[in-house]
């Protein structure tokens, strides 16, 4: 039997890292739902672009390229709202969540752990996921003569962008799960308020409706992801991304509140 | 070594643990027993840290388990609710358990190969049987090799064969001078494995003494007699100073053994149809003792 060194004498956030780590990519539908978020996401831009691209080369439409370059990243948000909602909720399901304590009894280390690996994760996957839309999408509109460079104004802000906005919204849905610890309740609730509820508040009449909907997590936070605005009705990219922020800190701490209140 | 010191547990206003002491010391088993609901694995929740006591304490090597650095390397768990992802393999659940602690990954081929999981250590865990799950779970606790070995009711969902390995490892853990804690509702499990016993019932110790005198004390044996006139015989036997219970037609004398009980009886000339030595087992004493605390009684009566 190998005898053991030494137990160190002193708790590491590096070693719940990487036992963190661990857990995330020993478990298959992290993958699937990795690839599915790659494919929709670079997927449909290249697809979306495809289509657009005669219409605004010909002048037809008063689109310009970069409206639509991260275009498919609307469905890459789904992804990352399972992955990181399962980071945290997948624990709770199976009473994995015990073991995990016993091993790291620091509460707070194993949310900076989860939350380190998590962010981490996401952005690298959700920049590839930009990048690889943004050659699939560019190549149909170098086609029309009216390709993006990546030197071009917000492109690669944008790339990256996507990265920053992924980590944010999988750390979103793992404020979530720390507050109601239930898979499918904690995908509803952040799908519902970034598909969903984000636009119906732009129902509410008057400014206070404009506001309110400007502040959405899931309409502050992705002016970062597009190089070229939609609409006029929303905050700058980084003013957004900052709320967006603002909010997933928020959400974050009364998580953390409970996390370390709580029972497991 | 683990101690509670006025330990207690309430859920929503239902008192769970109520103030227990209690210490469990190395180099034997120390078995917990109770009836279901009992407090037990609350009680061991509380001592991982997992639960807040709601008063009292709980320390593990005279320190809260939380406060060790690294806490599999001094207590080992196998807890009641499989702590297992269904979709992770085997290997896999045990290496991030080393990671974490830094466990060197070598010592998770040995503690699979320990409990007999290393032909099936790349499968999910969740096709695992109820026995092989167990086996995961023990692995787990085993993984730091730590000098504390708490186990919840390993031998469930474990054939004859399981039973009989947990066992001997639990014999084997404490020969090496361990702290061995295992939980278990059964008394007769209980017999065959533990040196100490700690009896549990609606929160509160019943009982916390070495298994030999727990079974002198509270096995108890007594003379089952049965004569057809029931009522002289008993007077006669009260008379001579026995404890004398009456049930129906039969008397259970306590003070005599039955030879002695025969020739009192015979030499009166009162008829004898039985005369037996009854030995109530230690499950029946574990019964008795726990009688009033049992929370759930099956029901048994039969409408009319
Ligand atoms: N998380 C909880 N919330 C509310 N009540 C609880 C909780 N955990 C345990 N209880 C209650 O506390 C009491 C003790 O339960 P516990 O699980 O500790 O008993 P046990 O001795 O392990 O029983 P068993 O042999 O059935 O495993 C029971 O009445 C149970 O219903
Ligand atoms: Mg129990």
């Amino acid at each position: 039997m190998t005898t053991l060194a030494a137990p160190p004498t002193s708790g590491s956030l590096g070693r719940t890292v990487r036992s963190e780590w661990i857990k995330v990519a020993s478990i298959r539908s992290t993958w699937w739902t990795t690839l599915a978020m790659i494919v929709l996401g670079a997927g449909f831009t290249t697809i979306i672009s495809g289509v657009v691209a005669g219409d605004i080369a010909s002048g037809k439409s008063g689109d310009s390229p970069g409206e639509y370059i991260t275009q498919g990243l609307i469905f890459s948000q789904i992804s990352a709202v399972v992955i990181g909602a399962l980071v945290v909720t997948s624990e709770y399901g199976t009473g994995l969540i015990r073991a995990t304590l016993a091993a790291t009894p620091v509460r707070s280390r194993v949310l900076a752990a989860k939350a380190i690996v998590l962010s981490g994760f996401l952005f690298v996957v959700g920049t590839v996921t930009a990048f690889l839309g943004y050659f699939g999408g560019n190549a149909f509109f170098s086609n029309k003569g009216i390709g993006i460079s990546l030197g071009d104004e917000h492109i690669l802000r944008s790339m990256f962008g996507a990265g920053l906005y992924m980590a944010g919204l999988g750390l979103l849905a793992a404020a979530v799960g720390l507050l109601v610890r239930h898979t499918a309740a904690a995908i509803s609730i952040v799908l519902a308020l970034v598909f969903i509820i984000g636009q119906v508040v732009s129902l509410i009449p008057g400014t206070f409706g404009e506001w309110v909907m400007k502040l959405m997590p899931g309409n502050a936070g992705p002016g970062i992801v597009v190089p070229v605005s939609f609409g006029d009705n929303m905050l700058s990219p980084w003013t957004g991304f900052a709320v967006f922020v603002g909010e997933i800190a928020l959400l974050s701490l009364v998580g953390f509140a409970l996390f370390q209140k709580r029972d497991a | 070594m683990i101690r509670a010191q006025g330990l207690t547990k309430t859920y929503d206003g239902k008192v769970a643990v109520n103030g227990i002491d209690f210490t469990v010391e190395p180099g034997r088993v120390t078995g917990f027993l109770g009836p279901n609901g009992a407090g037990k694995s609350t009680t061991m929740r509380m001592i991982l840290g997992l639960d807040a006591p709601t008063k009292g304490t709980v320390s593990v090597n005279g320190h809260r388990y939380a406060a060790s650095p690294a806490p599999l390397r001094e207590v080992g768990a196998l807890l009641e609710a499989h702590a297992v992802h269904p979709g992770r393999s085997a290997r896999n659940h045990l290496r991030w358990l080393a990671a974490s602690n830094g466990i060197p990954t070598t010592r998770v081929g040995e503690v699979l190969e320990l409990v007999g999981l290393d032909s099936v250590a790349a499968q999910r865990a969740g096709r695992f049987s109820l026995g092989m799950g167990q086996r995961l779970g023990i692995a787990a606790a085993l993984i730091g090799d730590p000098p504390v070995v708490m186990l919840d009711e390993p031998v469930n969902g474990l054939d004859p064969e399981g039973v009989r390995w947990v066992r001997s490892l639990a014999r084997q853990l404490a020969d090496d001078g361990k702290t061995v804690f295992v939980s278990s509702h059964l008394m007769s499990e209980m017999a065959l494995m533990a040196d100490h016993l700690i009896v549990i019932g609606r929160g509160a110790i019943l009982a916390d003494s070495p298994i030999q005198e727990f079974m002198a004390e509270h096995a108890s044996a007594y003379v089952r007699v049965k004569a057809p006139q029931t009522t002289d015989v008993e007077a006669l036997l009260v008379g001579r100073g026995l404890d004398v219970t009456r049930t129906d037609d039969e008397l259970r004398v306590q003070g005599l053994d039955a030879p002695a009980i025969g020739e009192l009886i015979g030499s009166h000339g009162f008829l004898l149809h039985e005369l037996t030595l009854v030995r109530s087992s230690l499950e029946d004493a574990f019964m008795e003792l726990t009688a009033d605390s049992v929370e759930y009684h099956a029901r048994t009566e039969v409408a009319a």
